[in-house]
């Protein structure tokens, strides 16, 4: 970790508004009685224009590719970025990986599944130049990769089909129909839909003309979002506008508005005026079950709602907000029109006018002008590939945030992003074919010294998989994996042999494997996931049915093979897409000469071993 | 080009440690690791202060009763005499609704005088009158809303919205847990059903390993309580045997890969589990209780839930919380209706039960060190609601409730604080709930201003921006 990287409040200090800040830090750390604090400053005594020079709300610039020496080792234009750095400091990048080691790698990035053998076989016989590249082409266009991106999005929404409150056996504001905004967004993945595209049609469906039928379960993004107890009540109306402007402003824009809902941003140029203005598009907009037809179905239990009802929104009573001063709802204070945030606005932002705005709030977000759209999403996608993205606070590119890593090259790729038709497909090949990414994840004593944390990519990587991509491919080598998608299933049903990607996300009780393994929780926006290493966690993989069970259909898909040694070696193959070296033959064959359980033979006891080996949950 | 680079310049001129950069950073807690459920290791190797205590801790370990419904206060440790001069008048003030019922509703119990402190019980609690001494009653309790759901979540989480951490979790979070071979925070529960459900025990925003374990009581059988606790087709002989294998792959694979701390840490979490299976079918077995001992607490899920809480602190869990609730009623203390009769039943078993594990824990020399809580969301009106008058019933009461500690550092026969002279609102010295957070986290050292979480560009605490430590309770 580079200490650089943070942009420290001591920055502040010289800022126009540090003594406000230092105020509001007392405030919330409660050292300070709220009687004596002074009224807010003015919001107009923001030095805007002094703000919008820092870094993230500056326009992102295309960048001269830096000077390298090693020319002939740059693959991308991301990697001249890289290898400067590295050069810089004297270092040199890492050797390629083997081809074994890159499908494996590539295939889990692009698919969340690993290679087959036979996918193996082929792309080390497969001797032409391109043969890497055109292993990518493949997995780009495999309906596997909208899945694997869809885990991705989904929790950044804090996608979810229930409500963590349900009073009795009440499931009205339940969202049994919510797999087909997963399956919008599997399928907007899949077609490359534009990313700009992906953000109006979810936050505007309805709203834009030439807008599909079924472009509406777009809207599911707010749609689906929490419902709380005593919704009626102006107090939670007021916390699920806070949910809705958090889940916006941090998955989209990286910047953390909720913060203003009861004084000005403590350390970002974001002011209550703006909080309300964001707030006041959902105050307008009202949440709805709809049928095809566009009728809007009554507030039924979940299961008497028609199979076809999507859970979107629509534009309700038009309304402004007036900012309730320290967020208290009792306290009123000066209307505000509904618009978007100042410090992203050219001057004073104009008002939004048609219904709830929020065509317009889309059109803002999703604008070649917006510095922080294109910036966020390339960053994410970055920490997709290299298990870091550049900003390691990837929804908070703001003064409380991390600086980037390496900001030329954010700002090159995000501006080769829009230039490039916001397609996530082209910006992921570039990551996936870049000689960057296919560094071996191996140490070098001496690189490891100068650069401990690998802030500058010397190497790649080595990651922990995701619970959904662990899962799946478990199935997958065990011969269980089912391909369909569609309405969820619960993961605890012994059935349910889909992608985890398809099982039911609950806010009420989150499945357990997935808290285990640390899926985040489906009430906010999960800006990204924690690697926890619990006993808990290994509990699991020692004694749960799930593991057990597809350990002994491991064991069954490989005693076709004719001895144990060929069975031995299948296992590797599919389950780590290499060969056992000859000590690891020889304590396997070792284990499997001796009695099984009677329950359990001792190849399902084998079996059960590799599925539960750290080289299973990690790619190099 | 970054010509006025605002990246320039930074590097070297703040000087920031590691810990203060994953403070700062969100979710960036993950990379400690493994100091929830891996124990004392783990947290003694971190430098994070937020392992070692802030303050002298009083307690260690805590056990919160949970009598979920919202147990009466006027007839359990706030005696109300006058309720009888002000028998069937109507209560006025604009936060209570019009009673439906019959007006102020005298309790039908005595009180009397109790220990060397003479503090008044009910004589519905005939136990813990018997260690009232060891015990502290606040009888000027409050919080936000006198609705289930959202004063089930500010007493569990201090936000009255399901989006925020329990403070099971923010304790493992602070202190880490005391036996790597155990679970930091579990959540006992007779059954499944229960209001508001599992947000009572989200870890939420903080990383998963300082995430409850919760088990259902209703059936003790160790394996029935704790999934995957033991492999059902293999011995522990044959599991050892089947771990030296993947012990000998996984260091295989480590070794090509320059021993990689990660890689290392998911091996030691694998010998935990191991071992966590045989210490928890220990642990979680109460049948290894004398019978006297079971007899003590009494035979009801509750009993055996407050039994195996023993157990478990006994054997180095951080926080323990038994709720009470069944099968049949996912909040029994909410009598709305046929009050005193169920109150009474209510209280036979709870009142057993709760004053057993004091003064089991005293007998055992760790009632000093481990805080016990008794107590609900809210307390009920002290007038009548309902419906037919033969079969009166309490509402939610929010304004003045009681709440009794025992142990850990708390002055034992104590009262603080007092409501008026209806029970109607605290008067004297109120304890928010927010104020009871700030300190329990003070008894286990823990100043609450200072235990924070980097989220969402916020640091966040169990208290938000509220907290007082009522240091008045403490010895």
């Amino acid at each position: 970790m580079c200490i650089g990287r943070l942009n420290s409040l001591a920055r502040f200090q010289a800022n126009r508004w540090s003594q406000g800040i230092v105020l509001a830090a007392l405030l919330c750390a409660g050292s300070l009685p709220a009687s004596e604090v002074p009224k807010a400053e003015p919001e107009s005594d923001i030095n805007w224009a002094k703000e919008q020079q820092f870094w993230s709300f500056r326009a992102p610039a295309a960048q001269p590719l830096p000077a390298v020496k090693n020319k002939s080792w740059v693959r991308q234009p991301l990697d001249q970025f890289i290898l400067a750095r590295l050069e810089e400091k004297k270092l040199a990048p890492s050797a390629e990986a083997d081809k074994r080691t890159l499908i494996r790698r590539i295939a889990y990035d692009l698919t969340g599944l690993p290679p087959t053998p036979e996918e193996v076989k082929a792309f080390l016989a497969d001797h032409r130049a391109d043969a890497y590249e055109q292993l990518v082409e493949r997995l780009l266009a495999s309906p596997r990769f909208g899945e694997r991106l869809a885990s991705v999005w989904l929790p950044l929404v804090r996608y979810a089909e229930d409500q963590a409150h349900q009073v009795g056996t009440d499931t009205k504001y339940f969202y049994p129909n919510a797999y087909r905004y997963r399956e919008w967004v599997i399928d907007a993945f899949n077609r490359d839909l534009p990313y700009h595209q992906f953000i109006r049609l979810q936050l505007a469906a309805d709203k834009i003309a030439d807008a599909s039928e079924n472009d509406l379960a777009a809207l599911g993004f707010i749609g689906l979002g929490p419902k709380y107890y005593s919704r009626g009540k102006l107090e939670v109306k007021a916390d699920e506008w806070e949910d809705r402007v958090d889940t916006v402003t941090r998955s989209l824009l990286g910047l953390t508005v909720a913060c203003a809902r009861c004084h000005d941003h403590k350390f970002e140029p974001v002011t209550m005026h703006d909080y309300y203005a964001l707030a006041g598009v959902f105050a307008s907009t009202d949440m709805v079950n709809k049928t095809p037809g566009g009728a809007v179905e009554k507030e039924v239990a979940a299961d008497k709602l028609p199979v076809t009802a999507l859970h979107i929104v629509q534009d309700g009573a038009v309304t402004n907000l007036n900012i309730f001063i320290r967020g208290n709802v009792d306290r009123k204070g000066p209307e505000v029109e509904k618009r978007f945030l100042r410090i992203l606005s050219n001057g004073e932002p104009k008002p939004f006018t048609d219904g709830s705005g929020r065509l317009e709030l889309a059109e803002a977000i999703a604008s070649e002008t917006n510095p922080l759209t294109s910036r966020v999403i390339v960053n994410r996608l970055w920490g997709v590939f290299f298990g870091r993205p550049l900003v390691e606070t990837p929804s908070n590119f703001g003064h409380s945030g991390l600086l980037p890593s390496h900001p030329q090259l954010l700002d090159d790729l995000a501006v080769r992003f829009v230039k490039n038709g916001w397609s996530i497909k082209t910006l992921a090949r570039e990551m996936a074919l870049s000689a960057t990414y296919r560094q071996t994840s191996r140490v070098e004593a001496r690189k490891a010294a100068a650069d401990v944390e690998n802030d500058l990519l010397g190497r790649m990587n080595r990651r922990r998989l995701s619970v959904e991509q662990w899962r799946d491919a478990v199935l997958y080598v065990a011969g269980d994996l089912e391909p369909e998608g569609g309405k969820s299933l619960e993961l605890d049903d012994p059935q349910n042999h889909r992608r985890t990607v398809y099982a039911r996300v609950s806010r009420l009780k989150l499945n357990d494997l997935l808290m285990q393994f640390d899926y985040p929780d489906a009430n906010v926006h999960a800006e990204k996931r924690a690697t926890t290493t619990t006993a808990m966690q290994k509990l699991f993989l020692l004694n749960s049915p799930f593991v057990i069970g597809e350990a002994k259909a491991l064991a069954a898909r490989l005693a076709e093979e004719s001895s144990d040694s060929a069975r031995v070696r299948r296992a590797y193959e599919w389950l780590f897409a290499r060969e056992p070296d000859r000590t690891e033959l020889k304590v396997a064959l070792e284990f499997l000469r001796k009695p099984g359980a009677p329950e359990m033979s001792r190849w399902e006891q084998y079996a059960q071993m590799l599925l539960a080996s750290n080289e299973m949950l990690y790619v190099d | 080009m970054w010509t006025d680079s605002p990246f320039t310049g930074l590097a070297g001129d703040v000087p920031l440690t590691r810990r203060q950069m994953l403070q700062r950073m969100s979710a960036g807690f993950g990379m400690l690791g493994l100091a929830g459920l891996l124990g004392p290791q783990a947290a003694g190797a971190s430098t994070d202060d937020t392992r070692a205590p802030h303050l002298a801790p009083r307690a260690k370990r805590v056990i919160f009763l949970f009598l979920n419904g919202g147990p009466s206060h006027v007839d359990t440790f706030d005696p109300k005499p006058a309720l009888k001069q002000y028998e069937g008048q109507q209560p006025t003030g604009e936060l209570y609704k019009k009673s439906k019922g019959t007006g102020f509703m005298p309790s039908p119990l005595k009180f009397s005088k109790h220990g060397r402190s003479g503090i008044d019980v009910s004589e519905s609690l005939p136990n813990l009158a018997r260690v009232i001494d060891d015990c502290c009653i606040i009888r000027s309790m409050k919080t936000d809303v006198p609705n289930h759901e959202p004063a089930l979540l500010q007493m569990h989480t201090g936000n009255v919205q399901p989006i925020r951490p329990a403070i099971g979790s923010w304790l493992l979070y602070g202190l880490g847990s005391e036996n790597q071979n155990l679970p930091g925070y579990v959540v006992l529960r007779p059954s499944p059903k229960i209001v508001v459900g599992p947000a009572l025990w989200s870890n939420s925003f903080l990383p998963a390993e300082f995430q409850a374990t919760s088990v259902i009581t209703s059936d003790m059988q160790v394996d029935k309580l704790l999934a995957n606790i033991r492999n059902p087709n293999l011995t522990q002989e044959q599991q050892r045997e089947q771990l030296d294998l993947l012990g000998k792959l996984n260091r295989l694979h480590l070794d090509r890969r320059n021993g990689d701390s990660e890689l290392d840490g998911q091996i030691k979490a694998m010998e935990t589990a191991f071992h966590m299976q045989r210490q928890a079918m220990q642990t979680f077995d109460i049948s290894r209780e004398p019978e006297s001992v079971r007899a003590m607490y009494g035979d009801t899920t509750f009993a055996r839930s407050c039994l195996l809480a023993r157990r478990l602190v006994e054997d180095g869990v951080r926080f323990v919380t038994v709720y009470y609730t069944s099968d049949k009623n996912n909040q029994p203390w909410d009598t709305h209706s046929n009050h005193d009769e169920s109150h009474l039943k209510l209280c036979a078993d709870g009142d057993k039960a709760a004053a057993a594990l004091i003064a089991d824990l005293k007998a055992r020399g760790m009632l000093e060190d481990t805080l016990v809580i008794f107590g609900g969301e809210f307390g009920r009106t002290p007038y009548a609601e309902n419906r037919e008058k033969a079969k009166a019933g309490r509402d939610h009461h929010h304004t003045a409730f009681s709440t009794l500690l025992a142990g850990g550092g708390v002055k034992g026969g104590t009262v603080y604080g007092a409501s008026d002279e209806l029970g109607m609102h605290a008067v004297e010295n109120p304890v928010h709930v927010h104020d009871l957070h700030a300190t329990i986290l003070y008894l286990l050292g823990i100043d609450h201003e200072r235990l924070t979480y980097r989220y969402a560009g916020r640091d966040f605490r169990l208290t938000d921006v509220h907290g007082r430590v009522v240091k008045d309770i403490m010895v």
